[in-house]
């Protein structure tokens, strides 16, 4: 395939919206939560509060010493993957997903969810 | 007639009645009701007379080790109506596996049934004035509210209903003392005596027998009653107390053969704020936090374990209710907003109340009543108890509470945090029921138990008791409708033992 001056052009002008939309994405990030750049935004994203997470993740992560965050993440993208998160939850609390935290008994994915942003 | 006084009875008496009912409690009166019928001549004896009075109150004091309990002068009455005349009036049918012999369970299982027990509720809810028997079809029909969505799983909304004395202007529970005087008086065949404290059992020659009763008065009178037969009816402490101290002829006391009498003993612990329950949507139905009325009932809800759950994780009973609201600290509202809005629920009106619960404790024999050296005024023995309870116990209930918040968040109606898990913990927000249990608990092997399924004493031809004393496995539900069944069962045996 030959690739023409005005296709370089318009992928170029994609790139520079792109970019540009990925400095507005983040600086808009930053300036809402204030919070730098982690591998695990994608499922960070997914709170509804980083801060409310990390209270609980903080005593989630008090008894579950062993949390490594790389493995967790990974388990998590594996069980939520593409789905809605509350749909995915869903599934998880029917097959009995759920731990404690705080007394609270929580999804084990909300709790995973919590301990990463804690961990972070 | 009217109620004898049997201080007015001349000292030396000898009364011979077909039947003699020891104790004018729900249980004494519904054998009394139930047998006013036919030909046999009761006579009931009560202790008290018709209203509280310290001096016979202080006959039921003794001493306590253990887990701490509530004084034995405190946990019952001891006059005409016993206990009925402050209960709480909460009635909930025991369920099928409460008579079930659970492997798991050390000691459980009754000789028998619920199926035993079904003709007799009908009647017994008519005596405790607690409205159509309805329970958990109340589910079934309309509501003054709806129900808390609880997903698929091993709790379920439950009800109870409360005992209503109907004449009365306070809506109090069934008094039975006050409120069957009348119909008492009315038995040609029933002479009832008050200010009668049975003090002993004399056996026959052959110990096959009981051959009369000590009766004495705190006024100085001492007469005896030789009846055919015998029903203590004295609660679930004070028959094994007469049974340990009827100990003149066997030194371990009448029934005692075996080393049972006293041995078991039970109430339902009551521990509060056991647990945050957190209603995403906003206020729960008024009937889950106070007692409501509907299709003729005096009902209130409680979060039960499902029979099934409790086979499979082999799990006691428990009846959690809803206490009060509260508020919640700053973890428990970032655990709720955080979980309502990953489950992608609006919280923002949620609601938050404390759980308290009604438990059921596993049959224990240490748990028992002996007899001390102090005696009470008439000269009997008086009782200590050994209180126990176990971590299982708690462990039992907390599964519970782990599968009810399991279960809001399947439904996406709410939350849960446990707020109980120490020993010390569960301890220091401990209620007990008031529950009288187990201490002459039934059972076919007389090594196992004191009586047998018709509730006679192993071994004597001619005594029986009623209450809850005879219940072998407890289950969480209250106890006074079910000892009221089983005394109606009772009444139609001893019309049969009679011809
Ligand atoms: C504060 C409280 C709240 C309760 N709430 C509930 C509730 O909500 N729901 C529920 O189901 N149950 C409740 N109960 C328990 C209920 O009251 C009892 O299950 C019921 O009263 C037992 O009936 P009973 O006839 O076997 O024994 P009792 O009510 O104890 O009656 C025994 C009678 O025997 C008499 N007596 C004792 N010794 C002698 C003797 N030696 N000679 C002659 N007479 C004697 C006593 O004076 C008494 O009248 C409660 C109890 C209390 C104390």
């Amino acid at each position: 395939m030959s690739v023409s001056r005005r296709t370089i052009m318009a992928a170029g002008g994609t790139l520079v919206a792109a970019v540009a939309g990925g400095i507005v994405y983040e600086g808009w990030r930053l300036l809402r939560d204030r919070y730098p750049p982690t591998p695990y935004d994608d499922l960070l994203d997914r709170l509804n509060s980083r801060e409310d997470a990390r209270r609980i993740g903080l005593v989630f992560l008090g008894r579950h010493r062993n949390f490594t965050p790389a493995t967790a993440a990974r388990a998590l993208r594996q069980r939520i993957g593409a789905h809605e998160l509350s749909a995915a939850l869903a599934n998880e609390v029917a097959l009995g997903g759920i731990t404690e935290a705080a007394g609270w008994i929580i999804p084990e994915s909300v709790a995973g969810l919590c301990a990463l942003a804690a961990s972070v | 007639m009217s109620f004898i006084d049997a201080r007015q009875v001349p000292n030396g008496t000898q009364l011979t009645p077909d039947l003699v009912v020891v104790g004018g409690g729900p249980a004494g009166i519904t054998l009394a009701l139930a047998l006013a019928h036919t030909p046999i001549k009761v006579l009931l004896l009560e202790a008290g007379g018709m209203e509280f009075d310290s001096a016979t109150q202080q006959l039921y004091a003794g001493d306590e080790t253990g887990v701490r309990y509530i004084p034995l002068d405190a946990t019952r009455l001891r006059y005409f109506g016993g206990c009925s005349n402050h209960w709480g009036g909460w009635s909930r049918p025991l369920e099928p596996i409460d008579f079930e012999q659970r492997d798991w369970l050390p000691y459980s299982g009754w000789p028998f049934s619920r199926a035993e027990l079904e003709p007799y509720f009908t009647r017994a809810q008519q005596l405790i004035e607690a409205g159509p028997f309805l329970y958990d079809t109340l589910a079934k029909g309309d509501l003054p509210g709806s129900l808390l969505p609880l997903g698929p799983g091993g709790v379920y909304n439950s009800f109870f209903q409360f005992s209503q004395w109907r004449g009365n202007a306070n809506h109090l529970p069934t008094a039975f003392g006050h409120r069957y005087a009348d119909a008492l008086k009315g038995i040609p065949n029933l002479q009832l005596m008050l200010h009668a404290n049975v003090t002993g059992l004399r056996l026959a020659h052959d110990v096959r027998w009981v051959d009369h009763l000590d009766v004495a008065t705190l006024s100085g009178g001492r007469f005896t009653v030789h009846p055919r037969h015998i029903v203590l009816a004295c609660g679930g402490i004070e028959n094994a107390r007469l049974l340990l101290a009827s100990n003149d002829v066997i030194s371990a006391g009448v029934g005692n053969q075996n080393d049972q009498v006293g041995r078991f003993f039970a109430d339902h612990a009551i521990p509060r704020n056991t647990a945050t329950l957190v209603v995403f949507g906003g206020e729960i139905a008024g009937f889950y936090k106070a007692n409501q009325d509907a299709r003729g009932a005096h009902f209130r809800a409680t979060l039960a374990p499902t029979e099934r759950f409790r086979r499979e994780q082999k799990l006691l009973g428990a009846l959690p209710t809803v206490e009060q609201r509260v508020e919640l600290d700053e973890i428990g509202r970032a655990a709720v907003a955080t979980t309502s809005a990953a489950l992608g629920v609006d919280a923002s009106n949620a609601h938050a109340y404390s759980l308290g619960t009604g438990l059921e404790l596993a049959p224990d024999p240490e748990r028992r009543l002996t007899l001390i050296d102090t005696r009470d005024a008439l000269g009997m023995p008086r009782l200590k108890l050994n209180m126990t309870i176990s971590d299982g116990d708690f462990a039992s209930y907390r599964a519970i509470l782990v599968e009810l918040g399991r279960q809001l968040l399947a439904a996406k109606s709410g939350m849960l945090r446990l707020d109980r898990s120490t020993r010390t913990e569960w301890l220091s927000a401990m209620d007990w029921g008031n529950h009288h249990m187990g201490t002459t608990r039934m059972h076919e092997d007389p090594k196992r138990g004191v009586v047998d399924a018709n509730a006679q004493v192993h071994g004597l031809a001619n005594l029986f008791v009623a209450g809850s004393s005879v219940f072998p496995t407890y289950g969480a539900s209250n106890p006074t409708l079910n000892l009221i069944a089983l005394t109606l069962r009772l009444a139609d045996h001893l019309k049969g033992v009679f011809g």
